[in-house]
């Protein structure tokens, strides 16, 4: 999850006006917005408000090849661009699957090394130059050599991307390759630009007014402040977008977001993540709260190159000393679930329950402190209210079992020299994706060649590689059960809550993934634009 | 009888100097022309500083645009787009010398020149501020004058209340409350957004009166305790007052006339100091509201270690700073005659 800066003071402030954030009392619309939405009208505007230290900053403009924070950018990306495929599921979030948009369909080859896609035939983009094979190679070209967060890590081969026909694009691979279906909804690939606007404007000017085939097209765009859209008369679907005008807005956090809503300056706020926050958004009649189902749980990453977790009786204390169950009840009123792996409950392959997990047990984590001679260690985590309210509580367990613990919580650049540096300990992360192969999944916490990961083991790497190249989702499911089951034997990581951000809306708002569940690929989940509309 | 025999008194032009040279022997002028020239090793130092704290920082824009789950190979090709594979020392003399022909760069991340970057945003900082800023002036110096008038009268205890409860709240929560109280319950005032001037006077004042109440009201509580005490002082201990009330000037005159005329050079002092820390308000206070100031801009470019951004915000704000302190010091000499930068 990349999280930039936090105003601390802010947070503090949001928990003082909490208790005086003004709305009525009444029934919580958790999850439940769309059930009374009747038939959608086309019309009217929204305002959509963004968090200015992740999904409201977008400093390298809105190019989906040159745009570095892409990855946070997924609600502009998708207003603009549309997206070869969508991540769709039913209204409570069951059901996901990634179902092409602008392509019509897909194809593995038969021994998974060949991914081709056919796209709908007659989309244009809104300067009305041809969406065809030719545009999607010249963007994932583009899109291969730049870098960017979003940016795919296909294991292509030399020359992959090819043109089979105008409306057919095809990818080589050195190696099979199955997870890359689920790659697409939140990365750069995904959105294509019109090329001929490109050109003609050039990749300065193009970036701060890109030019795509989805539901708007851009008016304004203030970078980091706000993007203007309109409703696109080229749109390939009949009779969307509903909305004439949507707007994003950047704001310095959960707070005045909140407030800027109960206001009425905005009808919508995605990844809403302060708690007491979201428990006083929950009672508010004005707003409908949708939860999303969380698909990256935290991760308790535990160092095992140097000591103590080195040693496995260390890292078992840790896992005996941890009460995730008693941390959900106790901090956030019981709201997350609780996993025991990389998945969470709204991820695919998710196992609520692993076998053989070294479960809360202060007795038996006292005993092996005793064994291993005392713990003294070191506690980090990226600055955000549900990790740092986490690592305090999880200092206090630790204590009571005889782990002297020091908490510290970084900025991004704080986690990062500390994970290069290879002397952290312990690090509070998140791991996992909605597809663990896709996105920042599991190996990006678990795969011994990644930087961030604090664990060296062959046989788990290639579970890993085997489950992200299995074309059978039965034989992937397997695997990645076989990979969690691995990581409880060795006690390489306790994992925690499945968190994921919630959504605000104002009354009379509806939307997939706004007041309906979907799951997040990462951290938001990708509304779809095009259906969103605002009741008249 | 010729004019060449007759005395010269003091305040006589002499005729033997040229128009030019009375113009630029003036001592404002000289005193303008000083601070201007100060102001250049001060620039100077400001920029490497803020160059120099920027390098502390962990992270560079590349790194941090990428963010935690990049790459180290693009961490590298980004560094080397953004020419940050370049040692520091030449970043920043290649900096420094296209500032001096005015040029002052592209943005590292967004490519776009940070001369239009801040035509768009100082507008709405420099709205922000002086509104702010005159509004607080304009509401402090009637306050402190009845507080002062009777001291420990039932005006002085309100105001004191009032000083001391606004500047016990940070800015940040001031906002929050203002935004709940007349956005939010009352529904008065937008909670956030900006209008431009140029789409009418009220719409734009709509969107700013909250923002600048937010760090215009500490202010107001600073300058009100601080003039009123001021004033307090000079009443009852300066001699000069008791010589006028001993003529029976009336005392409402004697507070006007004579004690806030010299209590408003303490007052000058302090707006002058108080600028920095109400520029470097907007910064949080543009978040809160979402206004696109300088103060977001610079926000922004400090978290992606854009340093171009970063070192153009400081210099602008740097210049605000010495500009207004100049300011201060030739309004000393307006107020008080006898001050007279230069002279012999």
């Amino acid at each position: 999850m990349r999280r930039t800066l936090k105003l601390a003071p802010l947070v503090a402030a949001a928990m003082v006006l909490a208790a005086c954030g003004g709305g009525d009392d009444g029934g919580s619309t958790d999850g439940g917005g769309a059930a009374a939405a009747g038939e959608p009208t086309a019309g009217g505007e929204v305002t959509v408000l963004e968090d200015a230290a992740f999904a409201g900053s977008w400093p390298a403009g809105l190019d989906p090849a040159t745009n570095t924070t892409g990855g946070s950018n997924i609600a502009i990306n998708q207003a603009i661009f549309g997206g070869l495929f969508l991540l769709k599921a039913d209204d409570d979030g069951s059901n996901a699957e990634v179902t092409p948009n602008q392509a019509e369909s897909y194809e593995f080859s038969d021994d998974g090394l060949t991914f081709t896609v056919k796209l709908r035939d007659g989309i244009q983009f809104s300067d009305g130059t041809p969406l065809d094979a030719e545009a999607v190679k010249f963007n994932w070209d583009r899109d291969l050599s730049n870098p960017c967060t979003c940016k795919p890590s296909w294991p292509l081969a030399p020359n992959g991307v090819s043109v089979v026909d105008p409306l057919t694009v095809q990818l080589q691979f050195t190696r099979p390759y199955a997870a890359i279906l689920a790659s697409f909804p939140a990365s750069n690939v995904n959105w294509i630009a019109s090329p001929t606007a490109l050109q003609k404007a050039g990749p300065d000017a193009f970036a701060i007014t890109p030019v795509g085939a989805g539901p708007f097209t851009v008016v304004s765009n203030q970078l980091s402040s706000s993007v203007v859209l309109e409703k696109n008369p080229n749109y390939f679907k009949e009779g969307l977008p509903y909305l004439d005008k949507l707007t994003f807005q950047s704001i310095g956090g959960d707070q005045p977001a909140y407030q800027a809503l109960q206001a009425g300056q905005a009808q919508a706020y995605e990844g809403l993540n302060t708690t007491p926050l979201l428990q006083q958004a929950q009672k508010n009649d004005q707003l409908q709260v949708t939860v999303q189902p969380a698909t990256s749980p935290y991760v308790i990453q535990l160092n095992t190159a140097i000591a103590p977790f080195n040693d496995a009786k260390a890292r078992e204390a840790i896992y005996r000393a941890t009460d995730f169950e008693a941390i959900n009840k106790g901090i956030f009123g019981g709201i997350y679930d609780v996993s025991q792996s990389f998945t969470g409950p709204g991820g695919k392959f998710y196992e609520p329950t692993v076998e053989g997990y070294p479960e809360y047990d202060l007795d038996k984590a006292k005993q092996l402190v005793k064994e291993v001679g005392g713990i003294t260690i070191r506690l980090g985590t990226i600055s955000n209210y549900v990790a740092t309210q986490i690592n305090t509580a999880l200092q206090t367990q630790w204590q009571e079992a005889g782990i002297k613990v020091e908490i510290n919580d970084y900025q991004l650049a704080g986690v990062i020299q500390e994970f290069t540096g290879g002397k952290w300990q312990a690090m509070l992360q998140t791991a996992g994706a909605w597809d663990p192969a896709a996105g920042v999944g599991v190996g990006f916490r678990f795969h011994s060649g990644v930087p961030y990961s604090g664990v060296n083991d062959p046989a788990l790497d290639k579970l890993l590689d085997d489950a992200a190249a299995t074309l059978d989702e039965g034989q992937r499911a397997d695997l990645y059960k076989q990979a969690g089951e691995l990581i409880a034997k060795n006690a390489y990581a306790p994992f925690g809550l499945a968190f994921a951000p919630a959504n605000l809306a104002v009354q009379g708002v509806h939307g997939p993934g706004l007041t309906t569940k979907i799951p997040p690929i990462l951290v938001n989940a990708g509304v779809i634009w095009d259906e969103v509309w605002r009741e008249q | 009888m010729t004019t060449a025999a007759l005395p010269r008194v003091p305040g006589d032009r002499d005729p033997r100097v040229s128009p030019l040279r009375r113009v630029t022997g003036s001592p404002a002028l000289r005193l303008v022309g000083k601070r201007l020239l100060m102001a250049i090793p001060i620039m100077l130092g400001v920029t490497i500083l803020t160059f120099w704290v920027l390098s502390l920082i962990p992270g560079n824009a590349a790194q941090q645009l990428l963010g935690a789950e990049a790459s180290p190979e693009d961490v590298a090709q980004l560094e080397e787009q953004l020419g940050l594979n370049e040692s520091g020392v030449s970043r920043y003399l290649s900096w420094l010398g296209n500032a001096l022909h005015g040029d002052l760069g592209n943005s590292l991340v967004s490519r776009q020149p940070v001369s239009e970057i801040l035509a768009d945003r100082l507008p709405v900082t420099g709205e922000l501020v002086l509104l702010a800023f005159v509004v607080s002036l304009l509401l402090a110096i009637p306050v402190a004058l009845l507080a002062a008038h009777k001291p420990n009268g039932l005006m002085d205890r309100i105001s004191m209340m009032i000083s001391t409860l606004g500047l016990s709240v940070a800015n940040y929560v001031l906002a929050l409350l203002l935004v709940l109280v007349f956005a939010v319950t009352l529904g008065w005032l937008p909670a956030i957004g900006y209008v431009p001037l140029s789409d009418g006077l009220w719409a734009n004042l709509k969107t700013m009166i909250l923002p600048s109440a937010a760090i215009g009201l500490p202010l107001f509580c600073f300058y009100t305790r601080f003039l009123r005490g001021d004033l307090v002082d000079q009443l009852q201990q300066e001699e000069y007052v008791t010589t006028a009330r001993a003529k029976g000037v009336g005392s409402w005159q004697v507070l006007l006339r004579h004690a806030f005329r010299n209590s408003s050079f303490g007052l000058i002092t302090v707006v002058g100091l108080n600028l920095g820390a109400l520029i470097g308000g907007t910064v949080i206070i543009e978040q809160i509201f979402a206004l696109p100031g300088v103060g977001q801009m610079l926000l922004q470019a400090i978290n992606t270690r854009d340093f171009v951004v970063v070192q153009a915000a400081v210099v602008i704000f740097a210049l605000v700073a010495v500009l207004a302190n100049l300011v201060v010091d030739l309004m000393y000499a307006v107020l008080d005659p006898r001050i007279r930068y230069g002279s012999r």
